[in-house]
């Protein structure tokens, strides 16, 4: 019991965290916490679906379609709504108010155009299990752990290691001071964007594939926000390690606590972090947070 | 700045007044009933039903099927000689306009009794013009307990021919003893549903009644997607069912999950599940699930209605609206001949008397403390091959 609730925890852990990078990455740059990364998710999810059913592509090319749909809408999403603020040097609260109209836009737009109605991915991947002792787990888990995985590896080793890369760390410390030393800044924004989107994406695909798309799908990201506030806003460690232990906290609240009552212990833990270590477990340094 | 949000609160109020007034005086006549002057040898009989709005495909269905069954019993002479006289309203499903036509075909038509509605909010809407005329109204699927019992008092005049939501809990838990020979069971619901809440608990007592242990009772919020966490715990005790009385998407993925998860038991729930999308969302996962409904296409009890119905209008009757709005015509008509007169009174305590009575889709015994049929039969299906199969028709003991 004590292994299956480990493993359901890290598998839903997983996809918060997915989800938080992107969040906490958007917000190492402009100190915004971007709302619409949701609906972005949403978008993904959507796309990642059509790609596979309507365009008949196997399902690699149905991640990276949904992928590429992710940072265009990303992209496109920070160039209308959010350049003409960067550029006036708004408030970051202007971001987050631009963001959540965004946010119910993007919502409202795939209601009025594909409707309320959910749509159910295929079962590309089996309803095969893994099993691992007495525990046991579903294939799609497992490869969305992995999956997962591999991408935030790929992207911490790109932030690390790449040029571009140091230009966003370069930014996520200082923009003016970053633009100084000839970093151009719209560039580095698209790109985390870019990525972000990305990122999102691929979330989409995967829980259009544990759960199904539909309109609202968005919320479920609402708790992948709790998780980067828990792990430290713009940290993405902090961001990783929130997911894992929101995922984990919820499943053992589930298990040996009551399923009733597991949000309110999400959002205790929440609020407990944040009155302990005000930045989250591992943001550095302490500023404005909105 | 807040001057502006008076004015939009303000704004609001007044436009959702003008949708309120607008639905409301429209006239809702699209079905005829004109008036015509009394004529002795005629018992009128009202028929609430939604013939436009979203509930027409189900509401135009049970409107031909009940001039259908008139017809028939009309034919084979009415009741004690005199012919039924049918006066049908549209209520467009919507509480204000379902009081106005029950006011209207009260004050004008003088029907001695009304059938409908459909809808449990309409028919309780219903309730305060009919109560204090004291005049019989049978709700078709009105299922919420309220319809009929107010604060623990029955409505003296207020009837259903469905049996009541909670009662499928009690259908499904029998069924899996009996039937699946299940001993242990568990369930998984929809905490923020009172739909949900209440066939879970009639589940319980019921499942444990006949002897089995529940090793499992968890919930959760509507909105949830993920109930891996308690479907873990139920697989640690495998139960031999796991019932899931939950709408279809949430019953779906629940499954999907449970199945994630190595679970091999059998899978039951209510008539929510009888959706098509349960089998597009659920996929392989739900496959060979059971699950309780009013009423099915192929239940043999009503073939002959079947037959008819599609020779009459060419298609097949949208269930299970026309074969309640027959089963309440037939208990009404029984309960006319039985009182001997036209009196609401009269007829409200015969339908209260009424034992055994063979209706369209079974036998009807009226409970006079609750107003609901007791041991109504329900209809027991499967998922299988991407299909609803009729399985078998369910008793009660």
């Amino acid at each position: 019991m004590l292994l299956q609730t480990t493993i359901t925890g890290l598998a839903i852990g997983g996809i918060y965290a997915l989800m938080a990078v992107g969040y906490s990455l958007v917000f190492s740059i402009l100190n915004f916490s971007n709302f619409a990364h949701g609906s972005v998710i949403m978008l993904g999810a959507y796309a990642g679906y059509f790609v596979l059913t309507r365009a008949g592509a196997p399902f690699p090319v149905a991640i990276a379609g949904s992928m590429l749909a992710g940072a265009v809408i990303g992209v496109a999403n920070e160039r209308l709504a959010y350049k003409p603020l960067r550029v006036r040097n708004a408030r970051p609260l202007y971001f987050m108010i631009s963001a959540m109209g965004v946010a119910i836009f993007l919502e409202n737009l795939v209601y009025a155009t594909l409707g309320a109605h959910f749509y159910s991915y295929p079962e590309v991947l089996g309803r095969s299990i893994v099993r691992i002792g007495e525990a046991s787990i579903g294939v799609l888990d497992l490869f969305a752990l992995a999956f997962s995985s591999v991408a935030i590896t790929g992207l911490h080793l790109f932030l690390q290691r790449t040029k571009s890369g140091l230009a966003i760390r370069a930014c996520s410390f200082d923009m003016t001071v970053a633009s100084v030393f000839g970093i151009r800044l719209d560039r580095v924004v698209g790109l985390v964007f870019a990525i972000a989107g990305a990122l999102a994406g691929l979330s989409g695909v995967f829980l259009g594939m544990k759960y199904m798309a539909y309109p609202t799908m968005g919320w479920i990201t609402n708790k992948a926000y709790v998780a980067a506030v828990i792990g430290g806003l713009g940290s993405l460690p902090g961001a990783v390690v929130g997911g894992i232990a929101l995922g984990l906290l919820e499943t053992f609240v589930s298990v040996y606590v009551s399923s009733i009552i597991r949000d309110v212990f999400s959002f205790s833990a929440l609020v407990l972090v944040l009155l302990a270590m005000p930045n989250g477990l591992m943001g550095k340094y302490v500023e404005e947070k909105i | 700045m807040k001057r502006l949000l008076a004015a939009t609160i303000v704004l609001c109020l007044l436009g959702l007044q003008l949708c309120g007034c607008g639905g409301g005086t429209k006239p809702g006549d699209q079905a005829k009933g004109p008036e015509e002057p009394k004529a002795p040898e005629v018992v009128k009989i009202g028929h609430a039903v939604a013939l436009t709005g979203d509930a027409s495909i189900w509401g135009q269905s049970e409107s031909n099927a009940l001039k259908l069954w008139v017809q028939k019993v009309n034919e084979q002479g009415g009741i004690d000689g005199k012919k039924i006289e049918l006066v049908t309203y549209d209520t467009r499903a919507d509480s204000v306009e379902a009081v106005n036509v029950a006011k209207r075909m009260i004050e004008q038509d003088k029907v001695v009794a009304i059938i409908g509605a459909a809808q449990s909010g309409v028919t309780i809407a219903m309730t305060a013009v009919t109560e204090p005329a004291k005049i019989p109204l049978i709700g078709t699927t009105a299922t919420n307990p309220e319809v009929t019992v107010k604060d623990g008092a029955v409505r003296p005049h207020t009837f259903r021919v469905c049996f009541i939501d909670p009662f499928q809990g009690t259908v499904a838990a029998q069924f899996a003893a009996t039937n699946l020979g299940a001993k242990t069971a568990a369930v998984l619901y929809d905490v923020g549903s009172d739909y949900s809440s209440w066939l879970a608990q009639y589940f319980i007592e019921a499942f444990e009644k006949t002897g089995g242990t529940i090793v499992g009772k968890e919930a959760f919020r509507t909105g949830e997607l993920d109930y891996r966490a308690m479907l873990g715990k139920f697989k640690e005790a495998n139960p031999d069912v796991m019932f899931i009385p939950t709408a279809q998407k949430e019953a779906a993925l629940a499954m999907k999950q449970a199945r994630d998860l190595g679970y091999e038991g059998k899978f039951l729930g209510g008539d929510n599940w009888g959706s098509p999308d349960i089998i597009e969302l659920g996929g392989s996962a739900v496959e060979g699930g059971y699950f309780v409904n009013l009423a099915s296409l192929e239940d043999p009890d009503i073939q002959d209605f079947i037959a008819e119905y599609k020779a009459e209008f060419g298609s097949d009757p949208v269930l299970p609206n026309p074969v309640m709005a027959i089963d309440a015509l037939i208990v009404l008509v029984e309960a006319i001949k039985k009182a001997g007169s036209m009196d609401g009174d009269a007829i409200a305590k015969a339908i209260e008397e009424i034992k055994d009575l063979q209706a369209l889709t079974g036998k009807v015994t009226y409970d006079p403390d609750t107003h609901n049929p007791l041991n109504k039969p329900a209809i027991i299906q499967q998922i299988k091959d991407g299909q609803f199969i009729y399985v078998e028709k369910y008793v009660t003991s």
